[in-house]
């Protein structure tokens, strides 16, 4: 679907604007892009983006073209964006000062209804041996529930892999639901895990019947580490999202490498899941396939590119789905946006203000696209200039409450975060310390097994020098699924 | 650090006490390699310029010194046809690069590129180059032939 854009929003003015009101909303934007000026990244984007804007708009001919176009295809906005601030008033400053975003991206319901769009969905099964037993059989019976729940336009493919891997279900729609349930039943665990054959054969099933209209999603499910094929895993996820195709993992147990799969999943925007216990793995699976059923759009993603002296530090998706997302490069994938709950980010900036004139202070833009599905099926951009004030005066603020909620949980997961960093390169005390930090705070936001697990994990540490497999996902997916604000979340 | 609303040491809120926590260490941040550069660079390219190539997912950059012209493509050793940098082992036949795919040429203090008819194109920063006709390359501009990806720095 080609993006259809907003050549106003991208300058920031309203379809009323005069000529005059262009040109200086040109030279201010360029100012703010111009690549010699702003090499953060999404900048050039953003360039670029700005100049086509301006060269259609500031002909007069072509932009009375561009309004009659526009307007006729001119529906309400599908998507709102709404960002709160945890300080609005910044004093000059040498030092850089932390700002932090939160970006909240709802659907307007009111104009189109949820959609039901069709999955083009391919579950990708380890069949190892360490799945024998428990594993596979609660794997089985998680993918036959999906199979009768799967809907008559969905389609459907299950793709088994050990060594090698093989389709157990052909891409098709679920019309003969036994059958289906038949084949998967034939899995037998065996070999090893060699992931990059699933994952291809997983791609190559959502190919057959790849479209814009649907979401588009691979799932896979695995117990283990694969070897020496992580980067061509990596690889082929970047050629999935290109295609705008998305990819979530779920990890069984405590062998497999979360850092892989975190960031797997991540290119394409899509989630990543620790499974305790296997016989977590339907109400899991089942989340997260009913998340996906009611995509309300497709294929967002955000550009933000910081002013000069602003850094974007880090970007989490506290809800729905709650992870850790790469800053750069640009655009960040997004993923699909669920109809039921807002998406919510958390952009975390650092701000050196020491040369700025007081006033209006530009920080970067949220710069949000994506494809809404459904009978209202069009591409959507929504650009928010992000911008707090420079002051000398003392300003008493009260940070949003949504954002200090989700700051408070945030710093839990940045502790475990530090520690396992801190224990991986050899710092034993400060892992020790921070772990013990953890403990602390979650025991004051009442998570009492969360922190008994750090406390448990921190005595693991003081004698063995690491963290424990099981320790560190349990830490780090623990305090991961306490981000979702309140209200979104959905705990069942 | 100023602004900051929980502790990053330990975790503790600041925002209710911050008369006690006025400002917090900052601590060695692991993430900052804020190494990507996607600007519109420089277009001046001078004599004693080199170009690095950063071929997507390679683990080394390629440095060249294109005097004249450059050939980019494929190895193909049954029509005798030897890219001045092939692309091969990063790919190239199943991301459809053409054997003679683009070329890289040195004018009066600027480089520009070539697509060369290539059968699934060129395209600089997102645009599908027009066969055979110059474009000037800058600083940082990424290119991609079929879907292989590179960037190219000046240095």
């Amino acid at each position: 679907m080609e993006l259809v854009q907003d050549y106003y929003a991208t300058l920031g003015v309203p379809p009323t604007a005069s000529e005059e009101d262009l040109r200086t909303a040109y030279r201010l934007a360029a100012r703010r892009f111009h690549p010699d000026v702003n090499r953060s990244p999404g900048a050039a984007i953003i360039f670029r983006d700005i100049n086509a804007a301006y060269e259609l708009l500031s002909n007069r001919q072509r932009r009375s073209e561009y309004d009659q176009v526009a307007h006729a295809a001119t529906a309400p906005p599908s998507l709102r964006v709404e960002t709160y601030y945890s300080r609005q008033f910044l004093k000059p400053m040498s030092e850089p000062q932390l700002v932090y975003a939160l970006v909240k991206i709802t659907p307007e319901l009111e104009v189109s209804l949820t959609s039901d769009a069709p999955m083009n969905l391919c579950l990708v099964l380890d069949r190892s041996t360490s799945m024998k037993g428990p594993r596979l059989q609660h794997l089985k019976s998680a993918v036959h529930r999906i199979i009768d729940e799967c809907r008559p336009q969905d389609h459907l493919s299950v793709v088994a892999f050990s060594d090698k891997a093989e389709v157990l279900v052909p891409a098709q729609h679920p019309t003969d639901p036994r059958m289906i349930k038949a084949l998967v039943s034939t899995m037998r665990p065996d070999g090893a895990t060699a992931m990059l054959q699933g994952l291809r054969e997983g791609l190559r099933q959502i190919e057959r019947n790849r479209d814009t209209r649907y979401v588009n999603h691979v799932i896979l499910i695995t117990d283990g580490r694969t070897y020496g094929d992580e980067e061509d895993c990596l690889r082929l996820a970047r050629d999935a999202h290109e295609r705008g195709v998305g990819i979530s993992g779920m990890g069984i147990g405590e062998d497999w490498n979360d850092q892989f799969l975190d960031n797997l999943a991540s290119i394409t925007g899509g989630s990543s899941t620790y499974i305790i216990s296997p016989n977590m793995v339907s109400r899991f699976l089942h989340e997260r396939i009913r998340s996906l059923s009611t995509a309300y759009a497709e294929r967002a993603r955000l550009i933000t590119a910081p002013a000069t002296n602003v850094d974007l530090n880090s970007v989490m998706r506290i809800s729905p789905n709650p992870m850790a997302l790469a800053a750069t490069p640009q655009p960040i994938p997004l993923g699909t946006i669920d109809g039921l709950s807002p998406t919510s980010l958390m952009l975390q900036f650092h701000v050196v203000t020491q040369d700025a004139p007081l006033g209006e202070f530009y920080i970067g833009r949220a710069d949000v696209s994506a494809e809404v599905l459904g009978s209202t099926q069009r591409a959507e951009r929504i650009v928010e200039d992000l911008s707090i004030t420079i002051s000398e005066d003392d300003v008493d603020e009260d940070p949003p409450a949504e954002l200090l909620d989700a700051l408070s949980k945030l710093v839990l997961y940045r502790l475990q975060d530090r520690a396992r960093e801190a224990i991986a390169s050899g710092n034993i005390a400060e892992g020790t310390r921070k772990l013990e930090y953890l403990a602390t705070r979650l025991f004051e936001n009442g998570q009492e097994d969360l922190a008994q697990a750090a406390l448990h994990e921190k005595e693991n540490v003081l004698s063995t020098h690491t963290l424990s497999d099981e320790g560190a996902k349990r830490l780090k997916y623990g305090t991961r699924a306490l981000l979702p604000l309140l209200g979104d979340g959905k705990n069942d | 650090m100023e602004g900051a609303l929980f502790c990053e040491e330990c975790g503790l809120s600041l925002w209710e006490d911050s008369q006690t926590h006025v400002s917090t260490r900052k601590l060695e941040d692991g993430n900052s390699e804020f190494s990507v550069k996607s600007g519109w660079g420089t277009a001046t390219f001078q004599d004693r310029n080199q170009v690095i190539i950063h071929i997507r997912d390679a683990a080394e950059p390629v440095t060249i010194n294109p005097l004249g012209e450059f050939l980019m493509g494929r190895k193909d050793s049954s029509s005798g046809i030897a890219p001045d940098l092939d692309l091969t082992p990063h790919g190239a036949l199943e991301k459809g690069v053409s054997r003679m795919h683009a070329m890289l040429r040195k004018g009066e203090e600027i480089l520009s590129i070539i697509d060369l008819d290539s059968a699934n194109g060129t395209y600089l920063n997102g645009q599908r180059l027009v066969a055979h006709q110059p474009r000037v390359l800058r600083d940082g501009d990424e290119i991609r032939l079929g879907r292989l990806v590179l960037h190219i720095y000046f240095k």
